[in-house]
Parts: structure tokens; sequence; C-alpha cells
């Protein structure tokens, strides 16, 4: 595919710049069936236990003494085992709602603890050594490709945004990606674009970018004159409007920064979490009645240390919990096998024993809700299958 | 016009006048070493380099000079420990006053000055203030302060290979600004551990960085205590963030072979390694705590350790930053910042073979890269980042930045906002990560409006002085017939040949 099918249906170009042609005019092609995947990343790895925290298990509260007491009392319950960190009340609300899917005592089968390596490899979809092609970019391949041959007739496409300053590995290898972040510098006239355009003619990617901006410009629906935040939550709120705006654009990721909570992990998790509470949301309003049709995906490199450490913080660990969330999902139970936390149940005897692998899981979404075949999902996540459970409705 | 004319004619000439040729040759020189390896060319710059741009390099390797600043680590931790205690006889003023608690708002606004009466208080006593707190927080002044003010250097600087090795340096160390704490600390960590190293042995900089209060705190170390410790017995125990990334990031490198053992081998090596508290310790800056470092023999990468105290970390330290393995990390990763998003092998087995044999000295390795037939490739292979692209820009125009926080902000725009990378990692400077479609709308935006305040300068001029006569015709062309004056200048900012290097 063609990465200048990314702009047709976002409208803007400079044909369209110079002719004065109303973007919403070309958007004809309504697509039938539009399932949106969102993949949030959560990085500096999460901690699960404060998360998802395992309320039963007795060993909690002795190899976490102080992190344990903070959040045992105030959790929201989820099932006769588990309870949600009390800052996550719209995802507890979805939870009760059976939109919500905790998945406990996952692992992306990485197994060191770097943070930048783990990244990575949760990006690429294993260790493929390859870090221009990421796990997504090649799912939205295997779904454009799906699509083609389901509807011969129409010319329908799939494109990702990715909310950030440039490509995440995740997007990276597919035509049909961009991204889109929030600027406060005033936008100039538009005669400089037609200049630029002639200035970048010996150069591929700059052309290109001119070309992918102009569109981008017109449709995050923030408003160009007044200062935009960049926080998650106005962040999530855009990532929600492209997705509704455009036709293409089917997928998107968003990313949030600052889970490695090495020290004083209790008051600097409860701000985080309750940012990504509000962020998605925010993701949901803005998705409206299209929130039937997405599944978001939060994940993050890996878990942290079942004892805390001697600064009321975790260290790099490696079990961890992930999300999946949406309109359709079977929610309402957590997912995943607890290993239990006794010395001897543990990975090293020091982190989390990982149980399913969240390339797995996403597997299975990208089996029910994007409908790819076995032999796709075996191009996109090479060393992984999709568990046979049902996720959506 | 007479520079056009100038440059069709040399471009007709080029291969019939040798003469002509050898001198498009070093003009082709000149516009790498300003531009590959310097900040971006000043005006009379490309003159300079000319002659032999080789020794113009190896002549601009010198310690950089800050400006003078009445901020060090030491007095910023001297102030943040000053405005807690005070922030705290407040709180405490606060809660034992009870002063205009239940005036109506209208009264309150109107009797704002002179509350106190209404309670009974005496007047102008002391109660009242904390009420309206007159500091602010001391450490984003020192933050804005110490971060624009290098800027302001490297911009200035005639020396900007230099500037350039600092910033790739601090960016190898990245420390972030978050928090009073690391907000007044980031930005002193190049200036007081890096800078004074950057051109002497690697050993000596991973050293003093490894001390530096800015890393300690950044990377948790400063609580990070030996379980067997008398500290560590009273419940405080070891983090591994430090020694973590000292491996990972700092000197071997990802996958270079240490295991989680040799991680925490290294972190109770380290342990004890502090920082100073204020009022606690009547002192500021490195603190070791000998009561809080783990005694014992450390087994790290195969070899044993059998010093004491604080000896035992610094030779752990020294032997990681003469492995092997640190060379090939440091030299890829300098040649990947100056040369090419891919430098070539043959490349990096020259920087490394001059690392090792000169033990790590940096000013050997680049020289060396500077002597490299790799390095005068004319075609580009890197992509500035933003704030390359942004010192360069104000290079070119020859102006100062803007003062105050201003300068900071628009970093931040353009995705670098300085001492932000938000992980130990640091900023990448690869192409792909800078080279986006969202990026150029808002170095378009930023662009056009420095040009239309620096309306009287000529594109022209800027083009001769920042790239002689080797800008290609179509890029030439196509900016000096712009429609207007500071369009054009708009232009040259955002040509292929001033975004790349």
């Amino acid at each position: 595919m063609e990465r200048r099918e990314f702009i047709k249906g976002l409208g803007a170009s400079l044909v369209m710049l110079s002719s004065g042609v109303s973007t919403s005019a070309l958007a004809t092609d309504i697509k039938t069936n539009k399932k949106n995947l969102v993949w949030v990343m959560l990085r500096g790895a999460l901690d699960p236990l404060h998360t998802v925290v395992p309320l039963k298990d007795d060993n909690l509260l002795t190899l976490r003494p102080t992190l344990a007491k903070s959040v045992v009392k105030n959790a929201l319950a989820l099932d006769n085992q588990f309870g949600l960190n009390p800052a996550l009340a719209h995802l507890h609300k979805w939870y009760l709602d059976k939109q919500l899917l905790p998945i406990v005592a996952v692992s992306s089968g990485y197994e060191s603890r770097s943070h930048f390596d783990g990244q990575d490899y949760l990006e690429c979809g294993g260790n493929l050594n390859n870090l221009d092609s990421g796990w997504l970019a090649r799912s939205l391949s295997g779904l454009s490709n799906s699509v083609i041959s389901n509807s011969k007739n129409s010319k329908q496409t799939s494109s990702a945004i990715a909310i950030a300053n440039s490509t995440p590995i995740s997007l990276r290898g597919s035509n049909a990606v961009n991204t889109w972040y929030p600027a406060n510098i005033k936008a100039a006239d538009d005669d400089i674009y037609r200049q630029l355009n002639t200035l970048y003619q010996g150069d591929e990617s700059l052309l290109q970018n001119l070309t992918d901006g102009l569109a981008l410009k017109d449709t995050a629906m923030i408003d160009d004159s007044k200062k935009t935040s960049r926080k998650f939550i106005e962040l999530a709120a855009a990532c929600g409007n492209f997705l509704v705006k455009s036709n293409d654009i089917d997928c998107a990721m968003l990313e949030m920064g600052g889970f490695d909570t090495h020290n004083n992990q209790h008051k600097r998790l409860s701000k985080q979490l309750v940012e990504l509470d509000s962020g998605l949301a925010a993701l949901k309003s803005s998705l409206g009645s299209q929130w039937n049709d997405t599944v978001v995906v939060i994940a993050t490199e890996f878990g942290r240390t079942v004892k805390e450490n001697g600064t009321q913080g975790t260290d790099h660990g490696t079990g961890s919990a992930m999300f999946i969330a949406g309109g359709k999902v079977k929610g309402g139970k957590v997912l995943g096998d607890w290993p239990g936390l006794n010395t001897e149940q543990l990975f090293k005897q020091r982190d989390l024993q990982p149980t399913t692998n969240s390339f797995s899981w996403i597997a299975s979404v990208l089996k029910q809700h994007w409908q790819l075949s076995d032999n796709a999902i075996a191009q996109v996540l090479p060393l992984h299958k999709a568990y046979d459970i049902k996720i959506m409705e | 016009m007479p520079l056009e004319k100038q440059y069709e004619s040399s471009e007709l000439n080029d291969s019939t006048s040798l003469d002509l040729h050898k001198e498009s040759i070093a003009q082709i020189n000149a516009v790498i070493a300003v531009n590959r390896f310097g900040l971006g060319a000043k005006p009379n710059e490309l003159t300079l380099a000319e002659k032999d741009p080789q020794a113009f390099l190896i002549n601009q390797l010198v310690i950089p000079e800050f400006l003078p600043t009445q901020y060090s680590s030491d007095s910023i931790m001297q102030l943040l420990a000053d405005y807690q205690s005070q922030k705290q006889r407040d709180r405490k003023a606060v809660n034992t006053s009870t002063v205009g608690k239940n005036i109506p708002t209208e009264t309150a606004n109107s009797l704002s000055i002179d509350t106190s009466h209404a309670n009974g208080g005496a007047p102008d006593n002391d109660m009242a203030e904390p009420r309206k707190p007159k500091n602010k927080p001391p450490f984003r002044t020192p933050f804005i302060e110490l971060t624009t003010s290098s800027l302001q250097s490297a911009i200035d600087s005639p020396n900007s290979l230099s500037w350039r090795l600092l910033q790739f340096f601090s960016n190898h160390f990245s420390v972030t600004a978050q928090g009073p704490f690391m907000t007044g600390l980031a930005p002193t960590l190049e200036r007081e551990a890096i800078a004074p190293n950057l051109l002497g042995s690697f050993e000596d900089m991973l050293l003093a960085v490894t001390a530096h209060p800015a890393m300690i705190k950044y990377l948790n170390n400063e609580k990070s205590f030996g379980a067997n410790s008398r500290l560590g017995k009273r419940g405080k125990g070891l983090n591994e963030n430090l020694a973590r990334e000292i491996l990972e990031l700092h000197s071997l490198g990802v996958n270079s072979g240490y295991s989680q053992t040799d991680v925490i081998e290294l972190a109770k090596g380290i342990s004890g390694w502090s920082i100073a508290n204020p009022k606690r310790d009547k002192q500021t800056g490195f603190l070791f705590r000998s009561n809080g470092h783990e005694s014992g023999t450390r087994k790290l990468l195969n070899k044993q350790y059998p010093q004491s105290g604080i000896e035992q970390g610094q030779a752990m330290l020294v032997d990681i930053a003469r492995h092997p393995q640190t060379a090939k990390h440091l030299c890829y990763k300098l040649a990947k910042h100056f040369i090419a998003d891919e430098p070539s092998a043959s490349l990096q087995n020259q920087l490394v073979k001059t690392w090792i044999r000169s033990n790590g000295n940096i000013k050997q390795v680049m020289i060396t890269m500077i002597s490299s037939t790799e390095a005068w490739q004319p075609l580009p292979k890197k992509f500035k980042t933003p704030t390359e692209f942004v010192i360069s820009a104000y290079r070119a125009f020859d102006i100062s930045v803007p003062k105050g926080r201003k300068f900071i902000q628009l970093l931040t725009e353009l995705g670098q906002q300085p001492f932000n990378a938000n992980s130990p990692a640091g900023f990448s400077d690869d192409e792909q990560d800078w080279n986006g479609a969202n990026a150029l709308m808002t170095k378009i935006n930023w662009s056009v409006r420095l040009a239309k305040r620096q309306r009287k300068k000529m594109a022209a001029d800027l083009i001769v002085n920042t790239f002689g006569q080797t800008m290609t015709e179509s890029s030439y062309k196509t900016i000096t017939r712009a429609e207007s004056r500071d369009q054009a200048l708009a232009l040259l900012l955002l040509s292929p040949e001033f975004l790349r290097r």
C-alpha cells in the first residue's frame, strides 16, 4: 500500500490548498465495519501488584510492609481475589459494566530488566532484532490485506496515527503511519507551503512529511489559537478525534511514561494512575458511539520486584499486568493464572512469575477484533499464537 | 544579483579550472567542518575553516567556557534546604494562626492587607506573612539561568565542536529535571562533572558523573544501602537503579554480557554513595555514608574487589570504564552522533583502536574521527536534532536568544526540552525520531516567525555565510526567488541543506 493513501481520507493536500476544495467533500468512501484498535504503552515498568492488587495473597503484606498497606484498604473490588488501585475509578466502572479485562501475571517473554530493551522488545513483537518494524505496523498491513480481499470493489484502506513526536517502534515499518503531537506555536501563513513543496522536490522524506503534515493539521480538532497541553488526557481525547473524524484511521498508539517507581511508589503511582484513568475516560468519551467498535490494549514492558526496596519503591521485575477494554469486550473478569507470592513461586525468587504471554493476548485481540487469520498473525507475531479464550462478545 | 552570478559561474567553471576545483573542495570541507562537526556557521566562520578544515576543528577541542553564574549544585542544595525549612516554619505558623478563617470573601478582599487587625492581632505580625509567600521555590530560576546560559554560550562559541561534544556527553549521562530537586540539579551535571573531563579520559568522567549529586539523586542511589550495613539493618535497603544504568547505558551497553548478579554487585559496591543533607550533615554535595556501605569482597564481571569503603566502587567503575565493551559502545555512539545513523565498521574500528591505545582519551578519539575519510563524505547522513537546528539558526542569523524561559519553551515545542529526555537513555539522535510530519510543521511555524523579525537580513548573504557555494542550485534558486525577504529567510532555515548535516 502506498503511504499517500493515508492522506486521501484525511483530506487536505497541496492541491486542495491551492484550489480551495473543502476537505470533507472528498471523504465519500464510508468504511463499513470500522474496527478501531488503540494501543497504549506505559513506559517505565508499571508495578502490577500495586495496580491489580492480589488482596487475598497473604504474602503481600509481608513482602511489602509499607506499600501494600497503602493500597489494600481502599482497593476497588474486582472479584473475590483482586482489587484495583483506587486511582482507577473509571476503569473500575468499565469492569462493572463488563467492558474491561484486567490480566494478571503477564510478560512479553523478555527476561532481562532493561527498560529500553524491554520496551523495544514489546514494541517489536519479540526479540526480532529489527527496530524498524513493530507488531502494530505489521498487523496493520495484515488488516489491509484482509480488508482488500474481503471487499473486492471498495478501495478501503487502513492507517494508523501515533500521538507522538516521532514514529514509535510499534508502528515502524508500515507506509500508512503518521504521527501527531500538539504544538503551541502559531501556524504559518499558507503560501509558505507551496514554496516548500518546490524546495523539497529533491528530498523525498521532507516532501512526504510536508504533505502528511498539512493533512494532519486539520484533523486533530484542536484549536490552533488556543494553548494546547500535552497531558495524557488531552492526547487521548485527540486520539479519539482522529479515529472518529477519519475514515481511514482505525489504529492508534498512545504512550505514557513515568511508571519507573524506584522510590516513594505509592504517591507517584497514585498520580500516574489517575492521569491514565482520566485519559482513558477522555478517549472513550471522544470516541462516542465508536467505543462499541474499539478495543484498547494497555501494557507495559515488564513488572517490578515483588518485595519493596529500601526506598518505599520497587525495582525492575518480570511479571506484570495488562488491560483489554472496549465496548464489545467480554469484560468483568480477571484473566490470567495467579502464580502466588511464596518465595518458591516467584520468578528467580524475586519477581512475579509470568503465567501467560502478552503477545498471545494481543494475538487474540487481532484475531477476534480485527479478524486476522492465524496465518496473518504468524506474520505479525511469529513467536506466538492467539489464546483460544473468548474475549470479544 | 552579483552573488547569483558568482554562484552560477563557479558551477560552470568547476570542471575546467583546476584551481577552482581545489577551491571548491576546500569549501565543501569547510562546510562539513562547521555543519557536521560544529553547530552551524556563524558569519565569517566558513572563511576561517576553509584554509585547513581539520586543523580548524582540532583547534576547537578546548574545554567549553561557561558564563559566570551564582549557582552550583552546592548552592542549589543549600537553597532548597533553606526553602524547605522556611516552608515548614510557615506551615506551623499557619496552623497555629486562625487569621482570616471565617471572614466572608468580600470582607477578606477589602481588608486583605490588614486582616490581622480584624482578629485582634498585632499589626505587621509575622503570622500574616505565610499567607502570601514572597519567595518562589528556588529551583526554577537556577534551571532557566543555567540552561539558557549554556545554550547561549554554544551559540556564541567559536569552538562549537566542543559544545557539540559536551551536549553529546550530557545526553549520554542524561538526567531529567523532574521535581524541585532534579529541576535545580539537572543542569549542573554537565558543568561540574562532564565539562572538566571532556577532553581527558572517560574513566575520570564516569567517576565524576557517578559521584555527582544530580546523578545520585536522579537514579536513587542516595538512600541505597547494603542490607548488612548499619543503616541497612535499620530497614534501609539496596536500590539497583544507578548500578544498572551505569552498566547498560553509561559504559558497557546492553547485551554486552553482564548479568543481574553483576548489577547487584555493582549496586553493593556503590552503596553508601549518597548526597549530604545540608540541614543534618552540615555540608552539601557528595557524601559517602560508610555506615550504609555493604562490606565484603565483591565480584563483578568475574573479578574480585576486596577494597573497602568508597574505594571499592571506584575500583569497579575504573575497570568498567576500561572495559573493551565500553570502548565499543562509546565509539559507536560517538560515530553515530557525528557522522551517520549507521556508522561504518571501519570508522568504529579506528575509534576503538585509538580509545584503547589512549586509555579512553576522548580528545584523541575525536582527532581520529576528524582525521578519518568517512567524516568528510559530502553526502549528509545526519538529521539535526531540534536543539541543533535552533542553535544553528541563531548562529546563522547571528542573534541572541530570548531572555527567560522562552528559549526553553521553544525547544519544548520542538520536542526536545533541555534535561527532559524522561529517561536515563537520553534523547535519540536518529533521523527517524526527528524527521516527522508534525515536527516539520512546528519547524515551519517557528522559522516563519523568526524570519519575520529578521527582515533586514538578506537570505543570499546568509547562504554564502553558511554554505558558501555548496548549496544545490535548485535550493539556491527557490530561496532567493521567494516572494518576500522574510519568506526567503524562512526557506533557508527549512531547506534540506540546513535541516541535515
